[in-house]
């Protein structure tokens, strides 16, 4: 066993991955943390009192489970899903009928993603209530309010991949109501200083078109699977890290 | 730090295991669910299985007694008992041995042979490489080795010569020995295979993985996976009759001519192919799913998707049967419906109603049609009694301006006229068509008008009139002119009105009263709101030619007062029309809501659904509304592949060029006339009521045809006797006759031929074929009387007389053949009995392959069969 234990840990590839020996000591633990990337987003220290449920409800945690979720399930649905008109909605059924865990996946996915939107606003919510946003805290507060709207865009993108009724004129009425944006819709206020038609309008440059369809399809997928994911990840990577160096978790004042 | 509050609380540790084991269960669930919950077809797919490998077995059984009864068995030993024998005595002589021994040897050569054939050719290689590398300097060593080489494998060569030259007599006196050793081995293998055949089936059926199954139809976007569970579809030999196992039905049918790989189900069937976890999702009966499974006789309403020409489409009975009642109620007439363009109007023109009509009955009618006789098929338009009298009024303000009845009680008829008028009636069979009472109107297609009441509709003048020339009150009635004297018409018209009277009916307006302006205004308002020139042509609202521009755009015709086409919503994909466009108003909560509800409820009571809708009330039988909404349901937009589409014959003719068949010359006159085509079918056109006439020119005797016209009920009993076979309703053998039509009688217009010249000149001259000779055969060896008696003879073998009568004798399903030598020209006969589906497709007589002469024979001997002219 010993024997074992001793190959197991005593070669190059262990060293390598793990470079020494774990002792419980502070020294030890320190160490950990220099050596792991992903701790080191993480506050050296966590108190007691921060970690209480009552105080910040877990919630930012609990949504970063939840983008976890989102994107496992999300990395597994894209093996299955063509971003075409003609194959989305059938792509769509045959995740329901035909896909082995097919159902499970794609609705993890979709009560993932409600899910996540919600507790996103709760998260937001308690950082309001208790005072969170304050300094040092400032920057933070703006990535968070950054995130919660490629959280609210990564729904509305994802809503129109099924390719149905509901997506399609979810989308159309959402876009629709870019094209009132002053200045760069062609609806809006003062677009006409600036010649805006429905054919160079931000609508347009959402849809890839002047209406609501194979480009608009693959626009979505794009935004909702590469770039929004892409942009969110790091945020969150900065939003982690400066919930560390601004003072770790927010926790009680007077404690 | 984490470990200081360590069991602090122990509930704590409860909720972990509790959520854990959660967890846990809720895992194995999903993996227990996505391997069966979400599979049902598996547990369909077993079961099929099973059954199958019951009937599998069935039949091995079967098959294995019969092979012993039959005694394959007993065979199967012998023949192994004479191969056990045969092999022995070959290993006795020693011969088998023998021919090993130089079989082997013969082998080592030809592999040392082989060898060295490739040593030659890479020495070759090599000889050749380098002559071409460098061209001078040959090597001399490689042109040695390839020589000794070659003498090597002609040494070779001799020896195996030589061998072979030994073997060839020990092969041949083993074959000697080995006798039929081949031929029982065959035999043998033959006989094993009967069974070896079944046994394989069962062990494939034993061995078939259970999975998802489908057609996948790239071009209609179809991916069908009915036949997860519907295994058996396709297969012949159903091992139940129980759904989901069973065969489709009249598969050649159906399957036969759409093979399911190209076609898949939902194409006709409807339903969600895809869907594979429950029955109602796969059969279409899921929320937002608009498409649910067609069953049965229903499904045909898909033929329409595809089909130009249903009529005589097998299988596609049913729906063929309905598509009648869209003529019948003349939808299109209101609607446009894609084929139906161009039908003419379904009702009278009414430009002169008021000299036809009594003005109270006319208002009665408006009304409630039905009220006046039970068949009516103008719809109701729950007109109040002001409205009524409005379109009662602008109507007969267009032929007068007084509203006015004959009273009643003032006609006199004369009863010597009636009498004579009596006879008229029955020989003209006016019941035919035109019902009394519940009484006749067999010929129910022409949809004529019951007249057990018409004595208190129409004027007697009208009524004369009308007999007189139909055509000239109501172009395209389907009314004939019978070629009546005007005495004879009174005498019919005084019949009518003495015979046919409404005791009920009221005269209000037998001392006429003026019309007002405004309510003939009112009436047009309304005529124009309620699209009453869609069924009826009026003076006022005629259909006007359609500049190019429009026609361009689709529009097609126009009312003068309104730029519109149809009154009614288009119908030409009613069958695939968007739920959301179907406005169930305040039935939204009260019926299903799908398409196929929402036309039935249309089509039951078409105002219910708000205020504010126009659409008649046709008062159709529930059996109606079914027919009619299968109909509609398959009027769709279903972006069918151009492979897939069967055009019909017009279609086609108009792709093509071709023009379609017209009555030419007089005979077009007399047809105008005497609407031949309201019965018969002539070259495609016309109804199937009576025999079509397409050959009747090479078919009939002229002398035969010129009896029939003059006195149809006389000449020709056999329709009389004919039961319909159970084709149709078996009611009792209906005296159905062709009315007379008193040709003859007149001359054509702008012509000195009398109709009857010009009817029997045409059939000869146009409806004829040359694939039935004028002449047939002579045999010149046989005198004629005997030739008689010999086709006597073969028609008595033969066992004609099982179908056809001749005098009293025979059988009733084929036609009396009493007097066919005066009805037929013996060609058509000749060429009757070589095939008699030729000219009629649909007919039951065998074929019984008679050779030419056997059916000269007969056909001199029918031509014998004359009954005497009284």
């Amino acid at each position: 066993m010993n024997d074992l234990f001793n190959k197991v840990k005593k070669n190059l590839i262990w060293k390598s991955v793990f470079r020494r020996d774990y002792r419980d000591n502070v020294r030890d633990r320190a160490l950990a943390i220099f050596g792991n990337v992903f701790l080191h987003l993480h506050p050296v220290k966590v108190r007691e009192s921060a970690v209480k449920l009552r105080y910040t409800w877990g919630m930012g945690g609990i949504t970063f489970l939840a983008f976890i979720i989102l994107t496992i399930t999300g990395v597994v649905l894209m093996f299955y899903y063509h971003p075409t008109v003609d194959q989305a909605y059938s792509d769509m059924k045959d995740l329901e009928f035909q896909v082995p865990y097919g159902v499970i996946t794609r609705n993890l996915h979709r009560w993932g993603a409600h899910f996540m939107v919600i507790v996103v606003m709760i998260h937001m919510f308690r950082v309001f209530m208790t005072g969170s946003y304050k300094a040092p805290r400032q920057f933070n507060w703006g990535i968070g309010v950054i995130l919660l709207v490629l959280t609210f865009l990564l729904s509305f993108t994802g809503y129109l991949l099924p390719w149905d009724q509901l997506g399609f004129w979810a989308i159309t009425v959402g876009t629709n109501m870019g094209a009132a944006t002053p200045l760069l819709g062609y609806q809006g206020p003062f677009s006409e200083y600036l010649h805006i038609t429905p054919y160079n309008d931000v609508r347009f440059a959402l849809l890839g078109g002047a209406i609501v369809g194979g480009n608009a399809l693959l626009r979505s997928y794009i935004w909702h699977c590469i770039a929004i994911p892409l942009i969110a990840t790091i945020l969150m990577v900065v939003h982690f890290w400066r919930v560390r160096k601004d003072g770790g978790i927010s926790r009680p004042q007077n404690n | 730090m984490a470990n200081e509050n360590n069991n602090k609380s122990p509930y704590r540790a409860y909720l972990f295991v509790f959520f854990s084991v959660s967890l846990l269960i809720l895992s194995a669930w999903v993996i227990w669910n996505d391997e069966f919950g979400l599979r049902p077809w598996k547990h369909y797919q077993k079961e099929y299985k099973s059954l199958k490998h019951d009937q599998l077995v069935n039949d091995y059984k079967k098959a294995q007694l019969e092979f012993h009864r039959s005694g394959g068995a007993k065979r199967l030993a012998d023949l192994k008992a004479q191969l056990s024998k045969a092999e022995e005595a070959l290993k006795s002589k020693g011969v088998g041995e023998k021919y090993t021994q130089l079989s082997n040897k013969l082998d080592e050569l030809q592999k040392q042979a082989s060898d060295n054939q490739k040593k030659l050719q890479t020495v070759r290689g090599k000889y050749l490489e380098t002559e071409y590398f460098f061209t001078k300097t040959q090597k001399p060593e490689y042109k040695k080795q390839m020589d000794e080489l070659q003498l090597q494998i002609d040494a070779i060569d001799k020896q195996g010569k030589e061998l072979q030259a030994k073997q060839e007599p020990v092969s041949q006196s083993m074959s000697q020995l080995a006798g039929n050793i081949p031929a029982i081995k065959a035999e043998i293998e033959q006989l094993n295979k009967i069974l070896e055949d079944k046994k394989e089936k069962i062990a494939n059926n034993e061995t078939a993985p259970i999975e998802i199954k489908q057609f996948l139809i790239k071009d209609i976007d179809k991916a069908d996976r009915c036949v997860s569970c519907h295994v058996g579809i396709d297969s012949p030999k159903q091992p139940s009759t129980k759904q989901p196992y069973t065969k489709h039905p009249l598969m050649s049918v159906y399957l036969g001519h759409h093979d399911p790989g190209k076609f898949g189900c939902t194409f006709c069937h409807r339903g969600q192919g895809r869907a594979t976890t429950t029955v109602e999702k796969a059969h279409g009966k899921a929320k937002y799913w608009d498409e649910p499974l067609l069953k049965g006789d229903m499904t045909q309403t898909s033929c329409l998707n595809c089909h130009g020409d249903i009529k005589n489409l097998r299988g596609a009975e049913s729906i063929t049967k309905n598509t009648e009642l869209i003529r019948k109620y003349g939808c299109y007439s209101c609607h446009k419906i894609p084929g139906y363009e161009g039908m003419g109007d379904v009702g009278p023109e009414l430009t002169q109603v008021g000299t036809k009509v009594n003005y109270t009955w006319a208002v009665d009618w408006l009304l409630d049609p039905k009220k006046y006789f039970s068949t009516a098929r103008m719809p109701k338009f729950y007109f109040t009694q002001d409205q009524a009298e409005a379109i009662a009024d602008y109507l007969f303000s267009m032929s007068g301006s007084e509203r006015k009845d004959v009273d009643i009680a003032a006609v006199k008829n004369d009863p010597k006229l009636v009498e004579q008028g009596k006879v008229l009636w029955s020989q003209a069979r006016c019941n035919l068509c035109h019902a009394t009472g519940g009484r006749g109107g067999d010929h129910s297609k022409v949809y004529a008008p019951d007249l057990s009441k018409v004595g208190s509709k129409v004027n007697k003048t009208w009524l004369f009139n009308w007999i007189k020339d139909p055509n000239k009150y109501f172009p395209g009635t389907k009314m004939p002119r019978f070629r009546f004297t005007d005495q004879e018409i009174s005498a019919l018209v005084d019949y009518i009105a003495n015979e046919y009277q409404d005791d009920e009916a009221e005269s209000k307006y037998a001392t006429p009263q003026t019309i007002q302006a405004e309510s003939i205004k009112k009436g047009k308002d309304l005529v124009q709101q309620y699209g009453c020139y869609g069924c009826h042509k009026m003076r006022g609202m005629e259909m006007v030619q359609v500049a190019p521009s429009l026609k361009a755009q689709g529009v097609t015709f126009l009312r003068s007062d309104e730029m519109r086409e149809k009154i009614g919503t288009e119908l030409s994909s009613i069958g695939s029309k968007p739920l959301e466009l179907l406005d169930f108003g305040k039935l939204k909560k009260s019926i299903p809501n799908d398409r196929l509800s929402y036309i039935k409820q249309k089509l039951r009571d078409p105002r219910g659904f708000r205020l504010g809708l126009r659409m008649p009330n046709f008062r159709l039988s529930e059996k109606e509304v079914n027919e009619l909404s299968a109909v509609l349901y398959g009027f769709t937009d279903s972006n069918a592949p151009v492979r897939f589409m069967v055009p019909s014959r017009q279609e086609l003719d108009k792709m093509a060029g071709v023009q379609g068949y017209k009555f030419t010359g007089d005979f077009a006159k007399v047809i105008a006339d005497v609407k031949c085509t309201n019965c018969h079918t002539i070259k495609g056109i016309g109804a199937d009521y009576a025999p079509d006439l397409t050959l009747a020119g090479s078919k009939l005797q002229e002398s035969w045809i010129r009896n029939f016209l003059a006195n149809p009920d006389m000449i020709r009993p056999l329709l009389q006797q004919m039961p319909k076979l159970g084709l149709s309703q078996a009611k009792n053998p209906v005296k159905v006759t062709m009315p007379k039509f008193n040709l003859g009688k007149q001359k054509v217009e702008d012509t000195n031929r009398s109709d009857v010249d010009v009817v029997v000149n045409y059939f000869q001259q146009e409806l004829v074929t040359t694939d039935i000779p004028k002449n047939i055969p002579v045999i010149a060896d046989v005198a004629m009387p005997e030739q008689i008696a010999q086709g006597k003879k073969l028609y008595d073998d033969k066992g004609c007389i099982a179908c056809h009568q001749i005098g009293t004798d025979g059988g009733a399903v084929g036609p009396n053949l009493s007097n066919v030598g005066n009805r037929l020209l013996p060609g058509f006969i000749f060429k009757h009995l070589e095939n008699s589906r030729k000219f009629k497709s649909d007919i039951v007589e065998p074929n019984y392959g008679f050779t030419e002469r056997e059916r000269v024979l007969l056909t001199n001997f029918l031509m014998t069969l004359k009954l005497s002219a009284k």
